[in-house]
């Protein structure tokens, strides 16, 4: 049962995506939509269920391990917020032209096969498996980024395409010199699957381990979204439609953190944790650093969501490279706040963004006034992004702080809280401008739309709850999910 | 085949192999370049053909025949279609001198077995040189990516590198699944569509290429 589910996952998005051909209405697709995500959210659970009390699944190439399912959450619960979310937000940018009515089909069969292809890379076991897939997510992303068809959205998805594609075929490489130190221990058979090669890991040749694991972070770095290869992520974040602004940030460069995790294991075991952690190290304090001063300067909106999501990103490589079972668990439940919180301050500025016509900072002035409950959670959100108690993110860098205290990494504790400090002031500064003041003359009167607020709803509930507790069946899914990299 | 000659005809198709990419960095026409890239890809079957004698492993047939059907002529003619199709006055445009990417590009090999020689017993895993000549061709494709200003050449660096990986895989003693290297050639040809449409749309609009854009910044 709980294998055929493993299976019927990746397919539901796929048989949405065909069934979706069919109409051309935008009612019938939106229900369809919606419909389908929350099959997907409601199997996803029952999976969870499964994983809970009979330990990892697998059939073929695809498996589920505590580890996959904090991220495979993730993402359905993502999907759900983007589906609903959609509904009001299509109505508007039809509207106003933003999108043709015509050609609403392919956006929909985009999207969702977009989310089977993510679905895939969480399941993937085969590593070969996890990079088609991860490449299957750059392809119809791309497509998406440039979904409006100006040319500025075309700009930014070459730049996507050519940089993640270049960026992940060093991937494969990581992945082809694992397989050659694979095959050498154990045979060609089973030698691409994650779960064989772990079993045999500690007697996998270290050299070229160590150089397979620098192909991989370089690699899947890219598309994470790590610094010095971020290059693509602010254009593709502020250009794509704030729905697909809100997966990218929000779950697939996660994809590509959980594709680095899975290789951080077999290299720990390889050639000892200290490796591949001072590499993550490396890389989380380089994105960190890279990433502040552009926050400060940013005078687009979405931008500056998008070079905040490096910097998270590297907070995660953080906890990931100081390690031990505190790092590991905040970095694990970083990745889950940040996703959530990101997503909903992309809501929440895109609804902005569409009541002003800008995404300018200095136009979009006292959002207050006119949009009370769409200002108060951009503002909820700004607050958790910045590291405010009581909100979710606060608690997971406070364990990735303390892991790095611990275990004496003293140089990138300070370093690191300079820049959360500096980031804090600069995210406040720029968010309470646009949230209180007097209204420009550009901001639109109208009511605030149901769907778009259901949405962000949803995820500001998951944010202020695990704030304030994180509940003892995903506290026990984080704790085993953190064994698997730790061992 | 016994081992030795084996190893000397993949140590030779590895040395031909640079000297294609040489020729996709020297060129001055992007069509040069086009040529370069499909006769490396010839080189890649041949090696898969050689391989698959060598091992018996006939997966390694397949993938020798998909990769001449796929990125030896397919992909090369679609890039003289695009080229033919937008009518490129520009050549290739560097970014920086064509001497200098040239002298950066022997460092790059230099390094490349520099490196893989300091491995040591992990190369019996791998069939020859197809371990440093991998290396090299997946950087030196990076190294054309960077420092063109055209979408096509882009392109090419872009197959040029995956020529690389594909060489590695082959040599691996097991080979790669055959599922796996299927689809990475399926994703391979889908990025290649999704890039070219990507390509024809902006010079349909604004007649620009669309690597040269740059109005996004800070």
């Amino acid at each position: 049962m709980a294998q055929m589910l493993l299976w019927v996952l990746p397919l539901v998005p796929t048989v949405t995506a065909l069934l979706m051909l069919t109409t051309r209405d935008r009612r019938i697709l939106s229900v369809i939509d919606v419909g389908s995500s929350a099959v997907l959210f409601a199997l996803t659970l029952v999976l969870a269920r499964e994983v809970a009390t009979g330990g990892p699944q697998a059939l073929g190439v695809l498996r589920v391990d505590d580890l996959g399912l904090v991220f495979l959450l993730l993402l359905v619960i993502l999907t759900l917020a983007v589906s609903i979310y959609t509904v009001g937000w299509l109505r508007q940018a039809v509207e106003v032209g933003n999108m043709k009515a015509e050609s609403l089909r392919s956006y929909f069969v985009l999207m969702h096969a977009f989310v089977a292809t993510m679905v895939v890379t969480v399941l993937a076991d085969n590593l070969g498996v996890l990079w088609i897939a991860m490449e299957g997510t750059t392809i119809t992303s791309a497509v998406l980024i440039g979904y409006h068809g100006h040319q500025h959205g075309l700009e930014a998805a070459w730049k996507y395409i050519i940089v993640t594609t270049i960026g992940i075929s060093f991937g494969l490489f990581g992945t082809v010199l694992v397989y050659a130190a694979a095959t050498d221990v154990m045979g060609g058979a089973g030698a691409m699957s994650w779960s064989a090669i772990m079993k045999v890991a500690p007697m996998l040749d270290p050299g070229i381990v160590r150089i397979g694991f620098i192909f991989v972070m370089v690699g899947y770095g890219t598309k994470a979204g790590l610094a010095p290869m971020h290059l693509w992520l602010p254009d593709a974040h502020s250009q794509a439609p704030t729905p697909v602004s809100a997966l990218l940030s929000g779950i697939l460069i996660k994809c590509a953190l959980l594709a680095i995790i899975r290789f951080q294991t077999i290299a720990s075991a390889a050639c000892g944790p200290a490796f591949p952690a001072e590499v993550l190290l490396v890389f989380g304090l380089t994105s960190v650093v890279v990433a502040t001063p552009f926050i400060l300067v940013q005078q687009d909106i979405k931008r500056l969501l998008g070079y905040h999501s490096i910097e998270h990103v590297g907070i995660v490589a953080l906890g990931l490279g100081f390690g031990g079972s505190v790092g590991t668990y905040g970095a694990l439940l970083h990745v889950v706040n940040h996703g959530i919180t990101k997503a909903l301050a992309f809501f929440a500025a895109g609804t902005a963004i569409a009541r002003y016509g800008s995404r300018d900072i200095h136009v979009i002035r006292g959002l207050l006034a006119v949009a009370p409950i769409g200002a108060t959670l951009l503002m909820l959100a700004a607050l958790s992004l910045a590291g405010m108690a009581p909100f979710s993110i606060f608690v997971s860098e406070l364990m990735v702080l303390r892991a790095g205290i611990g275990h004496g990494h003293w140089v990138a504790i300070a370093i690191f809280l300079v820049m959360v400090v500096v980031i804090f002031a600069g995210l406040l500064h720029h968010v309470g401008a646009m949230v209180f003041g007097e209204p420009t003359a550009a901001a639109g009167r109208e009511v605030e739309a149901w769907s778009p607020l259901l949405g962000m709803l949803l995820l500001a509930a998951i944010m202020v709850l695990l704030g304030l507790t994180i509940p003892a069946s995903f506290d026990g899914l984080l704790e085993r999910a953190t064994e698997v990299v730790v061992g | 085949m016994n081992p030795e000659t084996v190893q000397t005809i993949i140590d030779d198709l590895g040395a031909l192999l640079l000297f294609t990419m040489i020729l996709i960095i020297a060129a001055r026409q992007i069509s040069h370049a086009i040529h370069a890239v499909a006769a490396q890809s010839l080189l890649i079957a041949i090696a898969g053909a050689v391989l698959a004698t060598a091992t018996g492993n006939e997966d390694l047939w397949v993938i020798a025949g998909v990769t001449l059907a796929i990125k030896a002529i397919v992909l090369p003619w679609v890039l003289h279609w695009v080229v033919r199709r937008l009518n490129v006055r520009r050549e290739i445009e560097p970014v920086i001198a064509i001497s200098a990417t040239l002298a950066l590009a022997v460092g790059v090999v230099v390094m490349s077995f520099h490196l893989s020689a300091s491995l040591g017993p992990v190369r019996q895993a791998i069939t020859g040189n197809a371990l440093p000549v991998g290396i090299a061709l997946t950087l030196l494709g990076v190294l054309v990516m960077a420092t063109r200003k055209t979408a096509l050449t882009q392109m090419v660096g872009l197959f040029a590198s995956e020529n690389g990986i594909f060489f590695t895989a082959m040599a691996v003693t097991q080979g790669m699944p055959l599922i796996i290297e299927i689809g990475v050639i399926l994703d391979v040809i889908l990025a290649a569509l999704v890039m070219t449409i990507m390509v024809l749309r902006v010079r349909s609009t604004v007649d620009a290429d669309i690597a040269d854009l740059d109005r996004l910044r800070g």
